[in-house]
């Protein structure tokens, strides 16, 4: 088990590497220069020159590429003299455009795409695996194909679309609440639902959708099976039959897609914190890539990929408590 | 200046939903486009009357500010809010609206400064009792400190007058390493003397800019100064983070006394950051609780014109200032096709400017714009165009210089516009092609779009492109524009056209070297009418910034000196006690 982990571990780092030395050289041969945007319209050559060797972009792409590296484990300092800027480990660079170290940003920002994706998480499990295993148990019945052409319906809505009809019933027309303003759960707790209450149900109808289909046709299968008929032919409880048995083996591939939905949520939803004015990690890269802040759009980069990386990982970590054949 | 690299970005993503709005009518020639009714409420008016002290006034943005450090702020609303609130400088613009806001008042000094040498050195003196938000005396050394700051390649992205203006300047890279300009003298701690390389007439504007604004030496911390400038002003930052809140409280060193523009009435300022356009217009205009004391940071959305033009109590809460600045066609002159003057000249003509206004969102939020020089900068009868004002196409006489130009069945040529701006680019395309003229359009992201225009070896034939002056001189335009020497091989902003003429650059240097504003101001406006007969750009808008204020808003107008941003100086509260506190 403990070598399966190592293993797992170093791909991961491998993963992560490769990442970012493609992302790097993506941006390398992008046309957009960030000194001369850093610079301004009027910026002289020289000057120019100048700023490009402070944000140290004078440098050959693989000593930049190095220096980013020993940053991360390292940290680095930035520029020379009184002034210069220390960036601690991870330095995971300086986004000259905020004045804040990429890291610093990164875990400001977090909470909040945390806060949007586990309230969303917690609505989309509770509607879609209720529509889901009520639609398996009754199978065929009208209930069953009311709640899967609404999940169908649901699911082929886009995100900015239901975002704007959302807003449009509930809070233009209705006033039920607020515009969405985000307030940290810290400062006000119930401040903090009523403003997340509106992106958690854009995103939790999408996803609900999709869960509601994947935990019907899981449960279906399970309920299928011949331990299914055992357990009832012993006379067990209905109730315990649907939930010890038949639940928790039709969860697995459910819980495969939601470590993968989750990870890739803590790293951002772009288009949900943009429609929101959600100050998340997604609306940091929204904002970094449309002014060419290149440190931040690699670490967000980095930040969804290890996210997703983990996930995956813990994901097969469970299957491999469950099932020693992995292991080898 | 510029700016519009951010400004216009955003601006031109409006501009496609604009177009749809249809039911716009056009103005038809003749119709004087500077005397135009304009929407929401005229020129001049104070929206709700005098403010009263107290309360709080939110600002609703769906942006950060890009720098709110005097030394690299350069973008026009930015430099409004920072000199109006938090930093001081030597002489500033009238809290006034309409053409009385372009005129300045000393700040921190007594006067407007004088010139000796024939404009070539400047003397200003500070008032005395000036104070920090610590208490500690403002000093004439730290304006210079800050004068200094704008060199370090570090703490880019500010005016660049210093270095354009302030003599011995060469190979100077800022304070930051302990060296100092000599051109900046300090006898004592109220007075501070700047020796420039040429006479400038119009110094006292200058120093308008945050570049010439205190930073004590004491407070610096580099590049991070940016999060927490050390206040000059009436209010200072309570707290600030990066794309989402920004609070502002009072200084209370700050006396009323010594400034004779600022009124600071709210007691705090919160700019809420990163919300979406729309539904900041929708907020404002229900104008419900704390909204109602609540302003707009960007201009608003296109798509808001129909909830608001229709229902007069809304209108009258609209603002929509001339920008001051001017949207051109640029005709790369360095190559076939527009290398021949005769085909640029035919452009003049052949472009339908009416459309153009159509297809950046109708007459509610522009002009035509008939000349170069943008109206705050050329005044009463003086404003004329070399090629008429008409404001719809002339095919014949487009089509006679397309003939004199060798080219009388049209040609082929290119566009390069950013995303936002595709159906302006289509409404040219459909009044070229009306002279023969056979127009291929390429779209890049406006992320990318300042980097492909002004990739000279690679730019395209047209660009659209836009300009407005830092003050209202003629120096803040013309030679950021159409002077062949700034031209760059790449990253080249302002002439954009290539546009090389050794009379007008020659004409340029000797309207600079002018020691009396008034004929330099004249002999600019003569330059503007030269230029245009060269033709190197077709100029099509003037834009307006369309702005919305809550219900309880009072005080509010758009000032010119700030592409028509609220005037941040003397806004505030009707009833100060509605405001959530």
């Amino acid at each position: 088990m403990i070598a399966y982990l190592v293993r797992r571990c170093l791909g991961v780092a491998g993963v992560l590497l490769a990442i970012c030395a493609v992302t790097f050289i993506i941006f390398y041969l992008l046309p957009a220069d960030p000194a001369a945007a850093a610079c301004g319209k009027t910026c002289s050559p020289q000057r120019l020159a100048e700023v490009r060797h402070y944000m140290g972009l004078d440098q050959p792409l693989w000593r930049q590429f190095g220096d980013y590296l020993v940053g991360i484990f390292a940290g680095r300092d930035l520029g020379s003299g009184p002034h210069a800027l220390h960036c601690g480990f991870p330095c995971l660079g300086y986004s000259y455009d905020n004045a804040l170290p990429v890291w610093d940003l990164l875990m400001d920002r977090l909470p909040v795409s945390a806060s949007l994706a586990f309230g969303a998480a917690c609505m989309w499990l509770v509607l879609g695996l209720g529509a889901g295993v009520t639609a398996a148990l009754k199978k065929g019945g009208l209930l069953d194909r009311t709640l899967m052409v609404t999940a169908v319906a649901t699911a082929s809505l886009p995100v900015y679309f239901t975002a704007v009809m959302l807003i449009y019933g509930l809070v233009r027309i209705s006033g039920l609440l607020p515009y969405p303003t985000y307030t940290p759960l810290t400062s006000d707790p119930l401040g903090w639902a009523t403003n997340l209450l509106l992106p958690w149900l854009a995103l939790a109808l999408l996803y609900a959708a999709m869960y509601a289909r994947q935990s019907r046709s899981s449960m279906i299968e399970a309920m299928a099976q011949p331990y299914i008929r055992t357990a009832r032919a012993k006379g067990m409880p209905a109730r315990t039959v649907v939930v010890k048995h038949g639940l928790r083996s039709a969860m697995m591939p459910v819980l495969t897609l939601f470590g993968m939905d989750l990870g890739a949520l803590l790293a951002g939803a772009v288009i949900t914190e943009s429609i929101f004015g959600i100050p998340g990690v997604g609306r940091l890269f929204y904002d970094a890539l449309q002014r060419s802040d290149q440190p931040v759009v690699l670490g967000v980069t980095l930040l969804a990929a290890f996210f997703i990386v983990m996930a995956n990982v813990l994901i097969d970590l469970l299957y491999a408590v469950i099932d020693p054949r992995v292991r080898t | 200046m510029s700016r519009q690299t951010r400004a216009l970005s955003t601006a031109l993503s409006a501009s496609l939903a604009l177009a749809l709005l249809g039911a716009c009518t056009t103005q038809e020639g003749g119709s004087d486009p500077d005397r135009r009714e304009q929407p929401g409420v005229a020129t001049g008016t104070i929206i709700g009357g005098l403010p009263k002290k107290g309360g709080t006034l939110t600002v609703l943005s769906n942006q950060d500010f890009g720098h709110l450090d005097p030394a690299r702020n350069w973008v026009m609303p930015t430099m409004d809010f920072g000199t109006r609130l938090l930093y001081r400088t030597l002489t500033t613009f009238k809290a006034a609206p309409g053409d009385q806001g372009s005129g300045i008042v000393p700040d921190l000094a007594t006067d407007l400064g004088k010139p000796s040498k024939g404009g070539r050195v400047w003397t200003f003196k500070l008032k005395p009792g000036l104070k920090y938000e610590d208490g500690s005396p403002i000093r004439a050394q730290d304006i210079k400190y800050n004068v200094e700051r704008s060199f370090a390649p570090d703490l880019v992205g500010g005016p660049d007058y210093a270095q354009r203006y302030l003599a011995d300047t060469d190979g100077y890279t800022g304070p930051l390493q302990g060296k100092h300009l000599d051109s900046i003298q300090t006898p004592d701690e109220r007075t501070i003397i700047f020796s420039l390389r040429r006479p400038v007439a119009e110094f006292s504007y200058t120093v308008t800019l945050p570049t010439f604004s205190p930073v004590p030496q004491s407070q610096e911390k580099g590049v991070q100064y940016d999060l927490r400038p050390f206040s000059s002003g009436p209010y200072k930052i309570k707290s600030y983070a990066r794309g989402k809140k920004l609070i502002l409280v009072r200084n209370p060193h700050w006396a009323k006394t010594t400034d004779p523009v600022r009124e600071a009435y709210p007691d705090q300022i919160v700019v809420q950051m990163g919300l979406k356009g729309g539904q900041i217009d929708d907020r404002i205009i229900a104008s419900e609780g704390a909204d109602a004391s609540s302003v707009e940071w960007s201009d608003m959305q296109p798509s808001s014109i129909a909830k608001v033009l229709p229902r007069p109590e809304v209108k009258r809460r609209l603002v929509a200032e001339r920008t001051g600045c001017t949207d051109m066609l640029a005709l790369n002159t360095s190559r076939p096709p527009f290398s021949n003057l005769k085909l640029r000249q035919a452009m003049q003509y052949a472009v339908d400017k009416s459309a153009q206004v159509t297809a950046s969102g109708g007459p509610a939020l522009n002009d035509i714009a008939t000349r170069y020089l943008p109206p705050a900068l050329t005044g009463e009868g003086r404003s004329n165009s070399a090629y008429g004002r008409s404001t719809t196409s002339h095919a014949d006489k487009a089509k006679k210089l397309l003939a004199e130009g060798g080219k009388p069945n049209g040609f082929s040529t290119t566009i390069t516009v950013s995303t936002g701006d595709k159906t302006r680019a289509e409404a040219l395309q459909q009044s070229l092609s009306q002279v023969g003229v056979r127009l291929k359009i390429q779209t890049v992201d406006p992320s990318v779009y300042y980097d492909t225009i002004g990739d000279t070896k690679h730019a395209p034939d047209m660009a659209i492109n836009g300009w407005c002056p830092d003050y209202p001189s003629g120096s803040t335009f013309l030679p950021f524009v159409f002077d062949g020497r700034t031209i760059k091989e790449k990253g080249n902003q302002g002439n954009v056209s290539q546009f090389r003429d050794k009379a007008v650059e020659k004409r340029m240097d000797e309207i600079a070297a002018m020691s009396d504003a008034a004929s330099a101001d004249r002999a600019w406006n003569d330059l503007d009418i030269v230029i245009q007969s060269k033709s190197p750009a077709v100029p099509l808008l003037w834009k307006r910034k369309p702005l919305l204020v809550g219900d309880n808003i009072a005080g509010a107008f758009g000032h010119g000196a700030w592409t028509g941003q609220f005037d941040f100086a003397v806004i505030g509260l009707k009833d100060p006690s509605k405001s959530k506190g």
